[in-house]
């Protein structure tokens, strides 16, 4: 590249025009922003851009009542719906609640388990905090880190469509040519896609069985195949469903299907979670010198929750009268 | 079909454009011939690697020579070849036996590069000398290190690791200081997980990145009209992705600092380009943390290779900026070796017992069972290196 200023400028004036013919659209050099993005690349839906799901899935892909914390304990009643926050997360109040949903499962609405496979659930959502791999900032899997509460970023080419998720810093590649399988099983699948149309079609397997589909124990095993189908609403919704089929979980294949939202902000970009340093104390706190939780029993961390009323709060005063 | 047809004969008269203005003064890399993507962008897309061993700093006895001859190729592959298979286990059942167990038969090799050194400015190839409170920062990390292995058999037998320091025959009274920065590094204390070295938390991959000469430094990018992604695949599964913003916008607040940086590109002709800033401080690369400024050129220069080029400055460190250069060639698609899942983290059962020994260790004095922790040292790694003819 040691060509002189001027010719690199007449280069990209050139370049810039051609662009500009070729996309249909008017852009400056080099730049890109959700206005001037190009609706096609080689004849498909350009699905390019960051994205994120809006919706409660990533509690429970399952319709569901709100709830009064992400882990309960019983309350005064013995009522499964009277339920009250429990330790962990009584001290954020209001903001450690679960949302309602309408679910994302269609059809009926049911995961349809084995009887086996619902005791696992079951069990895995009584213990909740010891083992979702989300809190050990594990790999998240899919189709579960497509609709976590963090934004994604796809880049599309013609032979390769890239999803990078802010979570963990993690990736995915859809292989759109031919392509060996990975010499292992994985934690974020293997996927082949094709498109049928407009709608992009892809295959995923080569799964482990260590990643869950939601805080709500839903899980699978190294069995699992995913048929994700990408196709657009709108230029900013694609529509996303998931035929999920693991003969060893489930009697028969079930789908989710929701829908996926371009973040339309004019400088968004793709910010770090990369969430393996916050999960140190969760993990290896009890082999610290000085723990810095108040105390683990072994393995098990006791978490003591002090919460003081801030002084002047009025409320307070008023009820100390 | 019709945006097809506009995009093909868009892309055609931008590679008209180009060609006809580039190519009479094109260089040996001919840019007008290089791939192009559809939408006539130059194709900067696959897995790419450095296929060949090539020092970061060059030595001395090359002087401001940049290539080696190919005389001089041939004869360090058949001297480093020699390394191969050699056993460098030392006093069998000791510690430095067991860190010495990863010979050179866990360790492959590549052949020797054409040139002398990544580092192509300043001229000598080596990086520039550091400021004299980068020399202090150093020196003072050095000495705390140094003084956390005084006791251990390490420094007795005056092993390349406890170089500059001395065996004292008890525990440093320095052993329970807080560090001055954020620790970085591996360290002859485990207090907790801040003691641990990025590496062995799993939080090691960074950029820039310059692989190992033992390989191990993979990239796949793809690109999309006005973006581009690229992945990283490094050493111990400790790869990462990287986000790249090209929208035109100005850099991060400097409040919000990243793992990665913040990189935004644009394309400069056929070249793009990425500056980088706001590192987060738990960063270090060979001294520099969050006032690492990077600027990153990306070429394609033929059918399978691509040209990375880096300037790297930091004036809180060094002297003067530096310039590095690496050679890619393109990987087989199908074959798609490139460990795209980076699983150190989910697989590390090493750090957690490094601790929990530690803890042991602690035990077993107070109980009068074992030594004083501070007499075994559990932070220095293999030293193999050091015998590569290359060096590094």
């Amino acid at each position: 590249m040691r060509i002189t200023g001027s010719l690199v400028s007449v280069a990209v004036v050139a370049a810039v025009a051609g662009a500009g013919i070729a996309l249909s659209i008017p852009r400056t050099a080099g730049q890109t922003s959700e206005t001037t993005r190009p609706d096609r690349i080689d004849g498909r839906p350009n699905f390019s851009g960051i994205w994120q799901a809006n919706n409660e899935a990533h509690w429970d892909l399952q319709a569901h009542a709100a709830r009064p914390g992400a882990v309960t304990q019983p309350g005064v009643y013995p009522f499964e719906y009277a339920r009250v926050a429990a330790a962990p997360v009584v001290a954020l109040g209001a903001a450690a609640g679960v949302p309602a949903s309408l679910g994302v499962v269609q059809d009926d609405g049911e995961i349809p388990y084995t009887p086996e496979a619902l005791a696992i659930k079951k069990a895995n959502a009584e213990h909740w905090i010891d083992r979702d791999p989300e809190l050990k900032c594990y790999l998240p899997g899919i189709p579960r880190a497509m609709y976590m509460p963090y934004p994604f970023e796809i880049t599309q080419s013609t032979n390769k469509i890239h999803m990078a998720y802010a979570f963990a810093n993690t990736a995915r590649t859809i292989h759109l040519d031919e392509v060996d399988p990975p010499p292992a099983e994985t934690w974020m699948g293997h996927s082949v896609g094709r498109w049928e149309g407009d709608t992009l079609v892809v295959d995923v397997s080569y799964f482990n069985d260590k990643t869950w589909f939601d805080r709500a124990g839903n899980f699978h095993s190294d069995a699992l195949k995913l048929t994700e189908r990408f196709s657009p609403l709108t230029r900013d919704v694609i529509q996303y469903e998931v035929t999920i089929e693991d003969p060893k979980v489930f009697t028969r294949p079930w789908r989710i299907a929701m829908p996926l939202y371009r973040r339309m902000e004019s400088k968004m970009q793709l910010l770090e979670y990369r969430c393996t340093e916050f999960a140190e104390e969760f993990l290896y706190g009890h082999v610290r010198k000085e723990p810095l939780v108040t105390r683990w029993e072994g393995e098990t961390m006791v978490v003591e929750i002090t919460r003081k009323v801030p002084p002047g709060d009025k409320f307070y005063e008023w009820l100390r009268k | 079909m019709r945006t097809r047809l506009v995009l093909v004969v868009g892309a055609a008269v931008v590679i008209g454009a180009l060609a006809a203005v580039v190519r009479p003064w094109a260089t040996a890399s001919a840019e007008a011939d290089i791939p192009r993507t559809p939408w006539g962008e130059p194709d900067l897309q696959g897995i790419w690697t450095n296929e060949f061993d090539t020092p970061l700093q060059r030595a001395a006895r090359y002087g401001t020579r940049e290539f080696f001859t190919e005389d001089e190729r041939a004869a360090l592959d058949e001297e480093r070849l020699k390394l191969l298979g050699r056993d460098r286990r030392v006093e069998r059942g000791t510690e430095l036996d067991v860190a010495g167990a990863y010979n050179s038969v866990f360790m492959s090799m590549k052949r020797t590069g054409r040139r002398t050194s990544l580092i192509v400015d300043p001229p000598d190839g080596r990086i520039p000398p550091l400021t004299p409170e980068a020399q202090q920062r150093a020196a003072e990390d050095r000495a705390f290190r140094l003084a956390l292995l005084q006791a251990t058999a390490t420094c007795k037998n005056n092993s390349p690791a406890c170089a500059g320091g001395k065996y004292v025959a008890a525990p440093s009274p320095r052993r329970d200081e807080p560090l001055a920065r954020y620790n970085t590094a591996r360290m002859n204390r485990h207090y907790g997980p801040e003691d641990g070295s990025l590496s062995d938390r799993c939080l090691s991959g960074g950029i820039p990145e310059f692989g190992t000469a033992y390989g191990g430094s993979f990239r796949r990018i793809v690109q999309t009209p006005g973006g581009v992604s690229i992945f990283y695949d490094v050493g111990q599964g400790q790869g990462f992705q990287r986000s790249i913003a090209m929208h035109g916008g100005p850099h991060l607040p400097a409040s919000v600092r990243q793992w990665h940086g913040d990189s935004r590109g644009r394309w400069e002709g056929d070249t793009l380009v990425i500056d980088v800033t706001n590192f987060s401080p738990k960063t270090d690369f060979f001294g520099s943390r969050e006032n690492l400024h990077l600027i990153e050129r990306w070429t394609r220069t033929g059918p399978d290779t691509l040209e990375y080029r880096v300037t790297i400055e930091d004036p809180t460190v060094w002297t003067r900026p530096w310039t590095v250069v690496e050679e890619f060639t393109r990987q087989n698609e199908k074959e798609n070796r490139i460990y795209y899942e980076p699983r150190c983290h989910e697989g590390n059962y090493g750090f957690p017992s490094l601790l929990l020994a530690a803890r042991l260790a602690e035990k077993a004095y107070a109980e009068g069972r074992g030594p004083h922790p501070a007499f075994n040292d559990n932070a220095t790694d293999f030293v193999g290196v050091e015998e590569n003819p290359l060096g590094r």
